[in-house]
This record gives structure tokens, C-alpha cells and sequence, in this order.
């Protein structure tokens, strides 16, 4: 699972532009599964059999777009105006590297110089709508050549493992749920089970929407990531969640409150299995849970997550002992759902 | 080697102010074929000498420094989050989720966290954090950190160098390693031209701390003239018109009381009549470069300055042009080579 989650972080699948994420995974899947659907937005759809066909119809679902930028203008002289793709803290986008659409056209958002910033400008952040990427090109005309309005920027992906087993990349924030799902796919099932791998969770749980109303589930499980914030400054009532207490079941977070008989069969489950979990100590954050759960007739919703430093960043970094567990776990609740 | 893999090789070496030995060696190595000695000092400066033979000859002293800025791990806490200080000037906006390199053996990877929303008041999300509340997390527990990170452990941004387009490099370390790089090249240049003079390379340490090296460095050469070559600030869509130079449009010859005005309108009049790409950068006072400390080393020394325009100075994506620094080597080749002349007459 590790592997294929290094392989994904790799690929660009801002929201709206998940192709590249989709492409790689249906290349994974296609050998397992009975059934393949991709939909309007770019939601990719797959079943697989299982021993049994469960008394109720489960759906996992793991998003595969990340956070990123949108090209929105180009200067007269050269550089790139942008947005952001998904809730981006922007203190963390300054002097950054960005690749720049399909052609990965290399560029950094710029800043200047620390030695033309006075003491005031030192204190604030830039606004979205003053920062740029500089993509080294001379004018607007240059630029033009290798980038259009609407193309998309992903940050640095430089993958690695580093410390006592921690990983680094950009989007693992949702490539460890589609790993997880691949892990699941390519492995014999308890039960049938529907797999979504989602599109623009970022912008709002847009691709969630559609999929769960074309699936119809009853039971859906949601794989996911969420912040951890175990940082020095952080006071200890709002850490959320910490790498290395394991991977993370949340009760509630800001769009879902979850199915209270799942969180208890789901823990239950972790601790009869020496499976080391934690749950949010603070209510923040959401998932595709929050339309899963909502849509058609509505679901049992759980979500199973990892915990996630610097989560919306280029430098995310994640405990591999904390998810590597997640298709373990997310297997034996399927025991469970199978036997119902 | 092609100016541009001088560069990338340079800029790669990571070796923050006061921690230069690796910057030292690959220096040395790539400037031994073209010059006649190489030695040291206590300051841990590279000093190295072309001679042209004659006795009593003038002096020519061309520096770039070595070093780039860094941090430096001043203490480490109860989770094993390293704290830290800078080495030379950085502005901290561009810390968080940030991606360094510690100079342990071996080197350790480490990445600035950053302080979540969800943690700050709505109104502290506009404000930069202070770099004291920042710190590096290595992965490690307290007691495993504190036996691999010693306190004073040196870091610096982690990276490689990279081309935008055919003439531009991205990278740290640009300042002033692109400029280690031109000296290189002069040597090069001038090792079939023969100017008749002594000509020294001050590959320079501290200068980020307050162009420390420099002074001793000066001061053991003793020049006759000195040219400081640095990299000066490009315009960016966020700077204000007057203070920066344009990258691209070439060499940057400083004017100003720092400079010797002989040696600036010898520059100005070699890029007039060689047709080299210039530009005339005014500076009033202290020129932040070691042109300031050597101009004023033992007696004075005539001294002139040679810029490199960078855009994002002290972050770890630097960017300048590659023919900027093609026009610095040929123009100071030249001057080196009149200044031979003048004195030989």
C-alpha cells in the first residue's frame, strides 16, 4: 500500500483535473472488478464481488482530487495570476514550487526579497490576489505559448520517507484512501462492495454527490485523511489528532455527525484486533460523508482516516504505522457487514 | 563545464554561513586548473592566486561568497520538534511547510511544520507567524533527535536546481554561488588571455552574517583592486520601481561612494565599446556586499562591483538568467586584462 500510495502522491489531480489520478487507478483496478463507470464530473465507479452479497448495499469511497491553484490571468509582463483549488491556507503557498498543467511547466509563487520588506509588511500574509507565479517567461505573450487561463498548478511532489518511518509528499490528503482501495480491490472481499473514487471533494464534495446517487448505498465508508495538529504551539485542546496514536475514526467532524453503530462496531473491531485507532478530540474538518450520508434515502455512514500534518500542503506528512492499517480495518468491518 | 552545470553543481552543495567546508572543497576543485595556488585562512576564506610572472606585479582581487543562508538548531523539545534560529536574513513567510535539509552526517531530512487554521483566531489567518513560534519536525522522538541532532546542527533549504525556459535558473544559493561560478569562469577566461597581474579569487565564508570573511581575507591578500561580485535585487510584480534592477537586461555595475569611480566607468566604458548587456545600479551607501569591507581593508583598496540581478533573494527559489552572469565574465575578463595593460606600461 505504501508504494502505490507514493505512486499516487507523484500524479496531479487537482479538483476539477483528476485525470491524471483516474487514468492510473483504473489501470490498477481493471483486473478485479465486474463493473466500471466513470459519470459526468470524472467519478470512477467500480465493483467486485465479495463471498457474499451483503443484506445491505455497501459503498467505500476514497477522493482522488488535492488542493491546488488555477491559473486566472497572466500579466503583461509574464507572470501568472491564480486561485486556489480547494481550501488553501495561503501562508503556505510563498516561495513555493508549482507545476504548471498537463506539460508540467515549472514556476515558483514569488516573493521579494526579504530586504525590500518593511517591519509592517513582515507581519501580514500577501493576499491571494497579490501573489503570482513566475514561470520565467519575458511577457504575457511568452507565457502564452506554454499556459492557458484555467489550467491548473499542483505544488512540489517530492515523495520520501524520512525520521521513524514518515512519509512526506503533497496529496496524501485523499491518495491514502484511493491506495487503501486499490489494497482492498486487488485482495478477496467478505462482501459485494462498490468502490467510488471521487472528484472535488476539495471545492465542496461535489463528485460525492453524484456518485452516491448513482450508487444508491445503504452502508458507506468513507477513507479519508484528516488534520493532525501535535505541534508544540498547538495547545493540547486543539491537536485533534496525533501521528503515531494510530489511524483516526471520527464520531463527528464539521459536515457529519457518523453512525454511532458503526464508530462503536468499527472500534470495537480495532481494539478486539490489536489495531492501535484514535478518535478527532475536536469537531473539525469533513468529508464526502457529509452527502453520503444524505443522499437518496440516506446511509450508514462511517469514515476511517489518516492523520495528516501540514494537511493542505506541499509538505504533508503522515505516520506509516498510522495508515497502513486503514484496509485492515475497513476489511474487518466488511466481515461484520457481511454477516448482518 | 558550461556555466549553467557550474551553477546547478554549485548551488546543490549545501554549506550555510560558518559552514562552508563543503562549498570549500568543490571550489577548490574547480578552480585548481586555472589557477596557481590555493590556500586557506582562519576564517575558513578560500583564497587562491593566478600569477602572471612578473615581479612586483599589481594585485586583482575578485570575490563571490561561498556561503548561503541557513538555520541552526538551538534547542530541541519534549516531542522531538527541533527549534531553531537563521543564518543571515530570512523572511519568515516563507517558512511554514517548508522543506529543509539538516547538516548531520548523514544529512537528516526535515520539513517546517505549520500552525493549522483551525488553531489560530480568525483574525491572526492574515498575519505571518512569527519565526519563534516555528520549528523543524525530523520524525523523531525527544530522545532519538537529541543522540542524531546535536544543538548547532546547521540546516538549510532543501531542493535542486531547476531551468525555467532556456536562460533561467531557479534554485537556492544563487546568492552567491552563481557568482562563485563567474569567478570560475573569469579564471578560465583569463587563463588563455594573460593579463599582466596577479589575479587572486577571495571565495569568501560568513558574508551572510555580516561579511566577515572578507575581512580577513582582504586583508591577507592585500590588493591593488578588488571587484565584488554579488547578486543585487531583480524586479518582481511586488517590488517598488527604483530599488530593484531587471534580470535579464545584464551586469549590474555599481556607482556609488563604495565603489572606486575609476573602476566603475572602466566597467561602464568595456560595456559600451564590447557592446555587453549592463546596467548602472546606484548604491548611496553600504552596498550590503564585502565590497563595503574590502574597499576599506588595511590602506583601501580601489574597488568596483559587479552584480548579478536575482529575483526572491534569501529564499530557496532565487532565479536569474544565465546570460546576465555571460556578460559579468566578459566583462570582467576584460577588465582584468586592461587593468594588466595600464600597469605594464
Amino acid at each position: 500500500m505504501l508504494e502505490t500510495l507514493k505512486t499516487l502522491c507523484y500524479l496531479s489531480g487537482p479538483s476539477g483535473y483528476e485525470d491524471e489520478v483516474r487514468d492510473y487507478i483504473l489501470e490498477r483496478v481493471m483486473p478485479y472488478v465486474t463493473d466500471i463507470q466513470t459519470d459526468s464530473m470524472g467519478n470512477l465507479i467500480v465493483s467486485k464481488k465479495g463471498r457474499v452479497t451483503p443484506a445491505r448495499k455497501v459503498m467505500l469511497c476514497a477522493h482522488m482530487d488535492e488542493v491546488g491553484i488555477i491559473i486566472t490571468g497572466i500579466d503583461d509582463d509574464g507572470y501568472l495570476r491564480f486561485d486556489f483549488l480547494g481550501g488553501v491556507d495561503r501562508r503556505v503557498v510563498i516561495g513555493k514550487r508549482v507545476y504548471i498543467g498537463k506539460n508540467r511547466i515549472p514556476g515558483v509563487i514569488g516573493i521579494k526579497a526579504y530586504h525590500l520588506v518593511d517591519k509592517e509588511e513582515e507581519k501580514s500574509v500577501p493576499k491571494r490576489e497579490d501573489m503570482y507565479v513566475d514561470i520565467g517567461a519575458a511577457s504575457k505573450a511568452e507565457a502564452e505559448e506554454t499556459v492557458r487561463l484555467g489550467d491548473y498548478g499542483v505544488f512540489d511532489d517530492s515523495v520520501y520517507e524520512f525520521g521513524d518511518g514518515f512519509l512526506k509528499a503533497k496529496a496524501i490528503d485523499d491518495r491514502v484512501g484511493c491506495a487503501a482501495m486499490i489494497k482492498l480491490i486487488e485482495g478477496e472481499l467478505p462482501c459485494d462492495c462498490t468502490f467510488a473514487f471521487t472528484v472535488q471533494e476539495e471545492v465542496g464534495t461535489r463528485g460525492a454527490k453524484i456518485a452516491a446517487n448513482r450508487v444508491c448505498p445503504e452502508v458507506a465508508i468513507v477513507l479519508e485523511s484528516t488534520t493532525a495538529a501535535d505541534l508544540p504551539e498547538v495547545p493540547e485542546g486543539k491537536t485533534i489528532c496525533k501521528l503515531g496514536s494510530g489511524i483516526v475514526v471520527p464520531f463527528m467532524d464539521r459536515g457529519t455527525l457518523y453512525s454511532r453503530r458503526l464508530y462503536k462496531a468499527v472500534t470495537e473491531l480495532a481494539d478486539k484486533n490489536g489495531i492501535k485507532w484514535q478518535t478527532k478530540h475536536m469537531i473539525a474538518g469533513g468529508t464526502d460523508a457529509s452527502v453520503l450520508q444524505r443522499s437518496g434515502l440516506g446511509a450508514d455512514t462511517i469514515a476511517i482516516s489518516a492523520p495528516v500534518r501540514n494537511i493542505h500542503s506541499p509538505a504533508s506528512i503522515a505516520k506509516i504505522t498510522d495508515f497502513e492499517v486503514m484496509p485492515s480495518l475497513t476489511m474487518l468491518l466488511l466481515e461484520a457487514i457481511s454477516k448482518e | 563545464m558550461l556555466l549553467k552545470d557550474l551553477i546547478f553543481d554549485l548551488c546543490d552543495i549545501p554549506a550555510p554561513s560558518g559552514f562552508e567546508e563543503r562549498a570549500f572543497s568543490r571550489a577548490s576543485e574547480l578552480l585548481s586548473p586555472f589557477v596557481d595556488e590555493i590556500r586557506t585562512d582562519a576564517m575558513g576564506n578560500l583564497i587562491a592566486v593566478k600569477r602572471c610572472g612578473r615581479e612586483n606585479a599589481k594585485r586583482l582581487l575578485l570575490d563571490a561568497h561561498m556561503d548561503e543562508i541557513g538555520m541552526i538548531v538551538t534547542d530541541i523539545d519534549k516531542s522531538g520538534f527541533l527549534r531553531f534560529s537563521s543564518l543571515g536574513g530570512i523572511d519568515p513567510r516563507m517558512l511554514p511547510a517548508r522543506e529543509v535539509k539538516l547538516l548531520t552526517e548523514p544529512p537528516l531530512r526535515g520539513i517546517i511544520d505549520t500552525m493549522p487554521p483551525h488553531a489560530l483566531k480568525a483574525e491572526d489567518m492574515d498575519k505571518s507567524i512569527d519565526a519563534k513560534k516555528l520549528f523543524i519536525d525530523v520524525g523523531l522522538s525527544a530522545e532519538r533527535a537529541r543522540e542524531l541532532v546535536p544543538l548547532g546542527t546547521p540546516a538549510v533549504f532543501a531542493g535542486s536546481a531547476e531551468c525555467f525556459g532556456e536562460n533561467e535558473i531557479c534554485s537556492k544559493a544563487l546568492d552567491d554561488r552563481a557568482c562563485v561560478a563567474i569567478i570560475i569562469k573569469i579564471m578560465e577566461e583569463l587563463s588563455s588571455r594573460a593579463p599582466a597581474l596577479d589575479v587572486y579569487c577571495l571565495i569568501s565564508t560568513q558574508e551572510e552574517l555580516g561579511m566577515r570573511g572578507a575581512i580577513t581575507g582582504a586583508f591577507a591578500v592585500e590588493p591593488d583592486y578588488a571587484v565584488a561580485l554579488d547578486v543585487t535585487h531583480a524586479a518582481t510584480p511586488d517590488s517598488k520601481k527604483g530599488e530593484t534592477m531587471d534580470m535579464g537586461k545584464g551586469a549590474a555595475i555599481g556607482v556609488g561612494p563604495n565603489m572606486s569611480r575609476r573602476l566603475s566607468s572602466m566597467l561602464l566604458d568595456i560595456a559600451k565599446e564590447k557592446g555587453i548587456s549592463s546596467q548602472t545600479e546606484v548604491m548611496g551607501g553600504c552596498t550590503g556586499t564585502n565590497g563595503w569591507v574590502i574597499q576599506v581593508s588595511r590602506e583601501g583598496v580601489l574597488t568596483a562591483l559587479a552584480s548579478l540581478p536575482v529575483k526572491y533573494m534569501h529564499s530557496p527559489v532565487e532565479t536569474m538568467d544565465v546570460r546576465d552572469a555571460e556578460a559579468i565574465i566578459e566583462l570582467i575578463a576584460e577588465l582584468a586584462v586592461r587593468l594588466g595593460k595600464e600597469d605594464a606600461r
